[in-house]
């Protein structure tokens, strides 16, 4: 409220009849793109989305570059659109998260397609459906993986071990092969240990088993597709997973997720291998009790994100070698070690970095269990548009969370309004 | 220097023999307003009528625009997201405006008979409004949450049942207008204070000659008296409430929670133009925020101001 | 019930009120004073820890805070000192002279307070860039520079406490309007400034939603979006994150309590008498 009344110089009734002022906007117009000033190297990431010491020695490696590497918080993709929009002040090179390079590819005339400039010696380098992701569909590739996310289940081996299942992480993916054995070894925890749910929310549950199809919202035809069988099975283990008792309605990254992560009130976390790094920051006492299985039902990919060129590089060229030294598979291992960024070039994950025991989850070695999903991943198509037509599912599934809808009421109401939101864009 | 010869503000008098001079004679004047209308022409004006000009047209933020008549409207209208914003809007204002409102009468009322620590008071309840959005939305999240957050801490060692404040649709209303009374009550209560010491206090002794009790004597005396101080707080309470947006979005996210029972009508504006990038939708939604503003000054207006002032 | 049992009761009331009006500083001081995981314990502690030194390490290394604190003093301070000499001036105007189209000015004036600023950002952005002021501090400046509250607030306050007879005598003595405004207004309206002042202060230094669409630049950021960014990165730290919060305010605290009085008096005085 406070911001509101002291900004009071907004508008008024005025702006009402000054309408004619309007007629004169200002677009900016991506045909005229003004290049930055040489001999500097701009570069843009957010917090954690780089390798600390890959990113010094990739600063120290290119002297002559001068790159000048900036950590920008906040909405990272909404910061990078308004500074196109502005024109001036736009990096050289910058990051785009995983969750954004769908919307980002009809934007494509604002990088440079990197196949231009010489990427197709090192593409094979990397895995194939992840590159996919940053290929427009004329073929323009747009960014180098920085990283994946592929899940795994992380779970708390004394949790389980105390409330009769397996505590080893084979017999763990022997018994939960499948969401629906995962549920029932949910209602199994829960009768010896009442305060444990198996799930810590299904909303991302959901989420987790969309991501694990071949198929999401909007398919390659722009038709919309969310009302078919493969989104309704995944909302339907959802609301299995909340008719059975075993969701603990847990928002992740809430004060209640933080503490029961500790706490062993949230004993399992469904999760790219980056929530590592989110898990051990929330876990003081419960070091070493943290186990890692492969998902159920199959791997899916959480996030993982790019290093793209801009089209305002003053020397494209020198940029994507920049890039090509940052991301190549000893320096992607090495930000491993770094900050838990799981590389995106299977060649990584047999350096020594990888290979480490972790003793956080009791002396295991993850990549024995990322590695396998990495390489299995779905491939499905994901339109601009995705993220917001998913929108209204998540926001549908709460309310029977909250025990507020009937599953079939929230389901049709979900596909009504996904429909709307892609309607108003051009969805068929 | 030349004398501006201006007569101040008195009626009538001076006001003859400045009809013949000509405009530019007061330059000064103009000159001295002019900051305030220069900027709000270059950062207010031309923002909002542009916006208004989007609401006509399909934008996606960097491709060129389309002018698209009223289908923006036409979809606003089928959009029960955006209803749904705007009754969060109106539930959150009323939620957030009468408590705030009522518990700042109550503290001025009793301030203002109590004569000690008076100053104390009034620096403590002043001192919510000094704090930043960020960091008592972050604050209100812990209280809210469910497992160790103090509310349940509170209700179970009442023996009550807990709940699942920031998941639930009313508990999240409730989290959300607690976090804006706790910030406004203090701020509207020196307010009060300040029209209440404004009474002339013979009428108080007057009333006491007539053996009016408290209550009475609050809404016979007090009450009337205060009007066009009650007018001031509802109104700024009024522009505040309707265009509520970082409390909701630091506590339960862009998208409003469950149900998105915290998105309120300028949380969905912001959504769609920064998130969608469908800034000619979002220009639609910008009109009639507007508009609804425009409406409840002018509800407020009529049903406070009456013969208020002037 | 006796007068003074009501009396205490009242105190009672008043006291619980001002608790609960400083609990969440209470608290966030444990927090920051405390690690993370020992906040949300049940039951959940309550006193003062040892962690601040490295709760407030953790805060350097991850924003830069002095940097980020550096630019919201300045913009605050520049913002204010402008707010408050363009307010002064358009409200002293209003309130003391005539002049044609006085009244019809004066209604645009108080239409321009019933807009949502947000509307206008994306427009309003547009402007910063064809000014090349995106991601400076100016593009927080400079719209901010006068404002119709302050001019709406001081004109009641002129409009009360100067006697048109005063304006009248300085005229008679020579003084032109920049004069009157100096040696008339000015002096007469300090606490209604000092409460213009440290409103515009406390909005300036807390504001939130512009800065973070315009401040692209990451070596310019301010201190709320800067703490905004502790916020979000990769497993939040509570304790690091309240801490933050908690240094971002002292300097308001100590601000605030300097000029509380003056503060306080001006808040009361334009609004009743309108």
């Amino acid at each position: 409220m406070e911001l509101s009344r002291r900004t009071l110089i907004a508008g008024g009734f005025a702006a009402m009849l000054g309408g004619t002022v309007a007629g004169c906007s200002s677009s900016m117009d991506a045909g005229t793109t003004k290049k930055n000033a040489s001999g500097n190297i701009a570069l843009w990431c957010w917090p954690g989305g780089l390798g600390k010491s890959v990113l010094d020695d990739t600063i120290a490696h290119f002297p002559d570059q001068h790159i000048k590497y900036s950590e920008v918080g906040g909405d990272f993709k909404q910061k990078l659109l308004t500074t196109f929009n502005g024109g001036t002040s736009i990096p050289d090179i910058t990051g785009i998260k995983g969750e954004d390079i769908a919307s980002m590819l009809p934007q494509a005339n604002r990088f440079v397609d990197l196949k231009t400039i010489g990427a197709d010696s090192i593409l094979g380098d990397y895995l194939d459906w992840k590159v996919k992701q940053a290929t427009t569909l004329d073929g323009k590739v747009l960014g180098i993986p920085i990283d994946i996310g592929p899940t795994a289940l992380f779970y708390r081996e004394d949790v389980f071990t105390a409330g009769g299942l397996p505590g080893d992480p084979a017999k763990v993916a022997e018994q939960m092969k499948t969401w629906d054995d995962f549920l029932a070894a949910g209602v199994e925890l829960k009768k010896s240990n009442p305060k444990a749910f198996i799930v810590a929310d299904a909303a991302d549950l959901y989420g987790t088993i969309v991501n694990q199809g071949t198929a999401r919202y909007i398919d390659k035809d722009n038709k919309f597709i969310g009302d078919q069988d493969h989104i309704r099975k995944a909302w339907d283990t959802a609301v299995k997973a909340i008719t059975l008792k075993v969701d603990g309605k847990t928002l992740g990254g809430s004060p209640d997720w933080n503490a029961g992560l500790d706490k062993g009130t949230v004993p399992t976390v469904t999760g790219a291998a980056w929530v590592a790094l989110d898990i051990k920051a929330a876990c003081k006492t419960s070091v070493g009790k943290w186990r890692v299985a492969p998902t159920p039902s199959g791997p899916a990919n959480f996030g993982g994100s790019f290093l793209a060129v801009t089209k305002n590089a003053a020397d494209p060229a020198a940029a994507f070698e920049v890039i090509k030294y940052m991301l190549s598979a000893d320096n992607e291992a090495k930000a491993f070690a770094d900050a838990q960024i799981f590389p995106a070039t299977p060649a990584a994950y047999d350096k020594p970095q990888l290979k480490a025991a972790d003793p956080f989850f009791g002396g295991q070695v993850p990549i024995e269990v990322f590695g396998p999903a990495a390489k299995n991943i779905p491939i499905a198509y994901e339109a601009p548009l995705d993220s917001a037509v998913a929108t209204p599912f998540t926001d549908e599934l709460k309310l029977v969370q909250a025990g507020k809808k009937s599953s079939d009421a929230a389901w049709s109401s979900a596909v009504q309004k996904a429909k709307q939101i892609g309607k108003r864009q051009g969805v068929q | 220097m030349t004398l501006t010869a201006t007569a101040p503000t008195r009626p009538a008098s001076t006001a003859k023999p400045q009809r013949r001079r000509g405009i530019l004679s007061y330059w000064r004047f103009y000159l001295a307003l002019s900051p305030f209308y220069l900027l709000f022409v270059v950062f207010g004006l031309y923002p909002v009528a542009s916006t208004i000009l989007l609401a006509f047209q399909k934008w996606d933020g960097l491709g060129p625009r389309k002018m698209v008549g009223l289908q923006n409207f036409r979809f606003l209208i089928e959009d029960s997201t955006f209803w749904l914003s705007l009754w969060n809007t109106v539930v959150l204002f009323v939620m957030s405006t009468a408590p705030t409102l009522v518990i700042a009468m109550t503290l001025a009322v009793m301030l203002h008979s109590a004569v000690r620590f008076k100053g104390i008071y009034r620096i403590a309840y002043f001192i919510p409004n000094i704090t930043s959005l960020v960091a008592a939305a972050i604050f209100f999240a812990a209280v809210f949450s469910t497992n160790f957050g103090l509310i349940n801490a509170g209700l179970r060692s009442l023996g009550l049942p807990t709940e699942d404040w920031l998941r639930q649709p009313w508990g999240i209303k409730i989290a959300i207008s607690t976090m804006i009374v706790w910030q406004w009550a203090g701020y509207n209560t020196i307010i009060y204070l300040a029209g209440l010491q404004a009474i002339p206090t013979e009428q108080y002794e007057a009333a006491k000659v007539d053996g009016a009790g408290p209550f009475r004597t609050f809404f016979s005396i007090t009450l009337p008296q205060l009007r066009p101080v009650v007018l001031f707080t509802v109104i700024m309470s009024t522009i505040g409430g309707l265009q509520t947006f970082t409390e909701p979005q630091v506590m339960v996210g862009n998208n409003g929670g469950t149900g998105q029972s915290g998105m309120t009508v300028v949380m969905y504006f912001y959504n769609q133009a920064f998130f969608n990038n469908d800034y000619g939708y979002a220009g639609a939604i910008a009109l009639s925020i507007f508009m609804l503003v425009l409406l409840f000054t002018a509800i407020n207006w009529k049903l406070l101001g009456g013969r208020g002032r002037q | 019930m006796t007068v003074k049992w009501r009396g205490v009761l009242m105190h009672a009331l008043l006291a619980i009120a001002g608790v609960l009006c400083l609990f969440p500083f209470y608290w966030t001081l444990v927090m920051a004073t405390n690690t993370t995981s020992d906040i949300y314990r049940f039951p959940p502690k309550f006193t003062f820890g040892s962690q601040f030194d490295d709760n407030v390490h953790a805060v350097l290394r991850n924003v830069a805070f002095f940097q980020s604190m550096g630019n919201t003093a300045i913009v605050a301070v520049s913002t204010t000192a402008l707010v408050l000499f363009f307010d002064s001036l358009a409200a002293f105007t209003f309130a003391k002279f005539r002049f044609p189209g006085r009244n019809a000015l004066f209604v645009i004036l108080l239409a321009t307070m019933l807009l949502p600023a947000q509307l206008g950002a994306v427009p309003q952005f547009q402007t910063m860039a064809a000014f090349g002021w995106v991601g400076s501090l100016k593009a927080l400046i400079i719209p901010a520079a006068a404002n119709a509250f302050g001019i709406f607030w001081l004109r009641q306050y002129f409009q009360n406490s100067i006697h048109d007879e005063l304006v009248e005598a300085a005229t008679l003595d020579g003084c032109g309007f920049l004069g009157i405004y100096r040696h008339v207004a000015l002096p007469s309206a300090r606490p209604a400034l000092a409460f213009l002042g440290i409103f515009t202060f406390v909005g300036s230094w807390n504001d939130y939603f512009w800065p973070l669409i315009v401040l692209t630049n990451p070596d310019h950021l301010t201190l709320q979006v800067a703490l905004s960014s502790l916020n979000r990165s990769h497993g939040v730290d509570y304790s690091m994150v309240m801490t933050g919060a908690l240094m971002a305010m002292i300097p308001l605290i100590v601000i605030f309590t300097i000029f509380a009085r003056q503060f306080i008096k001006g808040a009361t005085e334009g609004a009743i008498r309108g």
